[in-house]
């Protein structure tokens, strides 16, 4: 009796609140940016870059082999599998290529969920998903990718992200 | 002399605490609830009918849309259900990585759910705790499969790929301190005397009512049901696992806050087992190309964070889509007790019966 | 030198003056205050809070790169390197508070079509003219701050106090135009001719009116123990009062801490600030009474909830933590110090408001708010009683006295 007044009138259970609030307070504010060791949990975007896991999924993006060939042979597997169709694929020749050749590769991101399917379903390794994920833009037609244009780019990293605060000179 | 009438308020759908585009709409005699309206659909994308267009395979990045803080609980809903279709076998080691990550899923859904609950009822601090450790969650489903959010983590017939380099150090040293963290937000809730008297006794629901309902989940555990999908029919690894079904007799907010503390406990406790346990083996099941269906229908459920998730789905012949698929979303179901548990209570209830629901829109309007 | 009385000029242009240094002191600590809830939160919260402002204070700057790091603007670049330096770097993100004063001044001042355009803009006015009008009874230290060079053109040899009026019933003022201020949101929350507004201003006003009891019946410990109500003589009465015997001393103190703790709930109250923000209860009401309103009126308001802040804890630090004196709670009068420490200083007092100011945002970070028929209850059924009872323990010492 005596003592659950004395806990009603004396917050004993607002005080431990209050403490563990302020052991946070005064932990940060000796340790607000100093490096190496720290409590608080800000990543300081634009100025540190942040770090990507491996597996991060980011941007489709097509590569080459050592002779600068693209590896993409055209099993349209990709574009089947892709739940949101934002591959389209030609199939061509080209001279001195046994295999067929894409003479369009088109890419639109603005659909696409970066789920990684395609890489998966992709027999030939002929495309990844980078660690690219700054994809802001101010123009529509940068989200279309395909293999030739300027700002249309299938194999390079930033075709898009140029608008990107990070990677302003 | 003077008129009164009822003043019909609309909570939503841009507000603060309704967690998404939920829209209450609250008739109001002073402050007190007289009904209570949940309106739904803002957030609806037909994803039942896009699925039924999808193959099996590209089904599961739906899933991640639906309950978008659970979506391993809901990948795993949708690969069980599909392998159930196909009576595919899965490899004890995937199962084992399966269990871990949605375990794992689970702290993170219950985290948010923390967080907002607390946010909702003006705790600001326990938010940005909470947050700070589902980074770390977060990050290691990155490390896992490439994504934090949208995870598409499983496939049909078991993982991708094995786990990664180092991921079993990295749950590890969460593991070692996540207790400790628990038990910072209970200093700052559990004995709390403004805390309790926001949750004691409020938005009461029996369990005769939850179950007439069908609320599942910690919402059905807090109200003394101990109906746990994990433990009833188990799936996965849970067989092997060995962990309590929290519950609670009151039925009220703080019972609920305590069953899912609770739970995060166990799911501490079932992810120390995975790791400790993890088989060696393949990851994957032989498959055939082309998954064809028969003519049949199966019902799989799981238990997500926030209740019984099931998936249903009806097969074709020779179909390489399924016919007919619905998801028994548990957030829906339980958004139903929210004019039970409100009605002639204060307006404040109504914010914090929302958060203890722990509704999710995306799960809610599919 | 004998005091000198002053000619009605030389009265106005001092008091003029005074206005205007008090004005300022409160008018610079408010946004500060601001900023520092930012900052306080944040670090609680274990984040960094602001540290930079959008595109630089003069208009948007392009990012510059410097050893492989990249700015958003040159003045971001100071405060990243002032991020370095141990204690300062709680000033990164300083020029945010006159991001916020400039934003709230620009933006669009929107009145609805609806409201009743009179009330709706005076109330704000109201509620700050009156959150400010108290700090003419606050005084910020005993005597004269300083006196003017007797060869100063007009004022030579008058004092410049530390206070702007001496009222003998100094308290009553501080009340009384306190609760005014009430008027300003209840006003302002019908005017604006809303749903949420209206449930605010409901809740704000049975709260102001409900919680101006034991505000003031905790108050009157000092009023009795002191048997005054000028600001200054209770001030300085409650802080160096010498006690009749050891036993009276040591009930003094107990009463005064413990009245500390009740004066500072009811100001908590008062001010709407958490966990009795029900007024604004931002999770539940949107943004209270003040949903409807924005740009310079909303900082009205803005302005009036800190400012009352500030009078709260300069209360709070006078009557009950020991005014312009060192020690707290009377023990000024036990313990005796010499020196320097042992005098009067605005110091002292400016540092206590400035931790009550603290505790404020501090316990706004870590505490739950209350529901509107709980925040009743406590007010009704537990501070009322509660204070009843100091007084009647109040009463006793001033007996025994």
């Amino acid at each position: 009796m005596a003592s659950s007044l004395l806990r009603t009138l004396i917050p004993f259970d607002i005080y431990g609140g209050m403490k563990l609030t302020g052991k946070y307070f005064g932990k940060v504010l000796r340790q607000a940016n100093r490096g190496v060791k720290r409590t608080h949990v800000v990543v300081e975007y634009p100025e540190v870059p942040t770090t990507l896991m491996p597996r991060f999924r980011g941007r489709l993006q097509m590569i080459k082999d050592e002779q600068g060939e693209i590896k993409c042979v055209c099993c349209m597997a990709c574009e089947k599998i892709c739940p949101t169709q934002v591959i389209t694929i030609e199939k061509g020749k080209k001279e001195g290529r046994k295999t067929p050749y894409p003479t369009r590769y088109d890419f639109e991101m603005e659909r696409c969920i970066f789920c990684e399917f395609c890489v998966e379903s992709c027999g030939f390794d002929s495309i990844i998903l980078n660690h690219q994920f700054e994809l802001a833009s101010y123009n529509r037609e940068d989200f279309s990718h395909a293999l030739e244009g300027e700002f249309q780019n299938m194999f390079g990293i930033t075709p898009v992200s140029h608008y990107s605060v990070a990677s302003e000179d | 002399m003077f008129k009164t009438e009822e003043m019909e308020i609309n909570l939503g759908p841009q507000h603060p605490s309704t967690h998404g585009v939920l829209r209450v709409k609250l008739h109001l005699d002073g402050e007190t609830i007289v009904r209570c309206t949940p309106m739904i659909g803002y957030l609806h994308r037909g994803v039942e009918k896009i699925c039924e267009n999808k193959t099996f395979f590209q089904g599961q990045v739906w899933t991640d849309r639906t309950d978008y803080v659970a979506s391993v609980s809901n990948n795993l809903g949708w690969a069980e259900g599909v392998e159930k279709l196909f009576g595919i076998t899965v490899p004890r080691r995937a199962h084992y990585i399966r269990t871990m990550l949605t375990e794992l899923n689970r702290i993170t859904s219950h985290l948010l759910w923390l967080g907002t609950h607390a946010l909702d009822i003006g705790a600001m601090t326990v938010f940005l705790y909470a947050f700070r450790e589902r980074e770390e969650i977060l990050s290691m489903f990155e490390a896992f499969c490439g994504a934090r959010l949208t995870t598409t983590a499983f496939r049909i017939g078991g993982l991708r790929e094995d786990i990664p380099p180092g991921f079993e150090k990295q749950v590890r040293a969460f593991q070692a301190r996540f207790l400790d963290c628990l038990d910072e937000y209970e200093i700052l809730l559990t004995e709390n005397r403004i805390w309790k008297k926001r949750t004691v006794g409020v938005a009461l629901l029996n369990a005769e009512d939850a179950i007439a309902l069908g609320v599942t989940g910690p919402v059905l555990r807090a109200a003394g049901s101990t109906y746990d999908i994990r433990k009833a029919f188990p799936y996965a690894a849970y067989a092997e696992m060995d962990f309590q079904v929290a519950t609670k007799n009151e039925g009220d907010t703080y019972a609920r806050y305590l069953v899912r503390l609770e739970e995060m406990r166990q799911a501490h406790r079932i992810i120390n087992q995975c790791l400790d346990g993890l088989p060696e083996g393949p990851v994957m099941a032989k498959l055939p190309k082309v998954l064809k269906s028969e003519v049949n229908e199966i019902y799989h459920a799981i238990e997500a964070p926030k209740g019984e998730l099931g998936y249903y789905f009806i097969g074709e012949k020779g179909g390489v889509n399924p016919y007919r698929m619905h998801i028994r979303a548990p957030s829906f179901i339980n958004l139903q007790a929210l004019s039970k548990m409100v009605e002639g209570r204060l307006l404040a209830d109504v914010i914090a019966a929302i958060g203890t629901l722990d509704v999710v829109l995306g799960e809610v309007d599919r | 030198m004998t005091p000198m009385t002053p000619t009605l000029t030389q009265y106005l242009v001092i008091s003029l003056l005074q206005i205007i240094v008090v004005m300022g002191f409160v008018m610079t600590l408010v946004p500060l205050l601001t900023f520092a809830e930012r900052k306080v939160i944040a670090y609680v919260q274990v984040r960094l809070g602001a540290t930079r402002v959008a595109g630089g204070l003069w208009g948007a700057q392009r990012g510059r790169t410097h050893k492989s790091r990249t700015f958003t603007g040159g003045l971001n670049g100071l405060m990243w390197y002032l991020g370095r330096v141990p204690v300062f770097s709680i000033l990164r993100g300083l020029p945010m508070f006159i991001a916020d004063a400039l934003k709230l001044l620009t933006k669009e001042d929107i009145v609805p079509v609806e409201a009743d355009k009179a009330v709706f803009v005076l109330s704000p006015a109201l509620a700050m003219v009156a959150a400010f009008t108290v700090f003419a009874a606050i005084s910020f230290a005993p005597g004269a701050l300083f006196h003017f060079p007797a060869n100063f053109p007009l004022l030579g040899g008058l004092p410049f106090n530390g206070f702007l009026t001496d009222l003998n019933v100094g308290l009553l003022f501080i009340l009384g135009v306190a609760s005014v201020g009430v008027y300003g949101i209840v006003l302002g929350a019908w005017a604006s001719n809303s749903k949420y507004p209206l449930l605010g201003g409901l809740r704000s006003a049975a709260q102001i009116v409900s919680y101006e009891v034991p505000l003031t019946l905790s108050l009157l410990v000092p009023v009795v123990l002191t048997g005054s109500l000028n600001f200054n003589e209770m001030s300085t009465r409650m802080a160096t009062d010498v006690p009749v015997n050891a036993v009276v001393g040591i009930f003094r103190t107990l009463l005064m801490f413990v009245g500390f703790f009740v004066y500072t709930t009811c100001g908590f109250a008062e001010t709407n600030r958490t966990p009795f923000d029900l007024a604004e209860a931002e999770n539940e009401l949107v943004a209270g009474f003040h949903t409807e309103y924005s740009g310079m009126k909303f900082s009205f308001y803005f302005l009036a909830e800190y400012a009352s802040m500030i009078t709260v804890s300069a209360l709070a630090a006078a009557f009950f933590l020991g005014g312009h004196y060192l020690l707290p709670f009377g023990l000024q009068g036990f313990l005796h110090i010499g020196g320097w420490w042992g005098g009067p200083h605005i110091i002292f007092f400016l540092l206590k408001i400035f931790f009550l100011l603290f505790v404020f945002l501090w316990v706004r970070a870590t505490v739950p708010r209350y529901r509107y028929d709980q925040l009743m209850n406590v007010g009704w059924k537990f501070l009322i009683p509660y204070t009843l009872v100091m007084f009647v323990i109040a009463a006793l010492l001033r007996y025994a006295a």
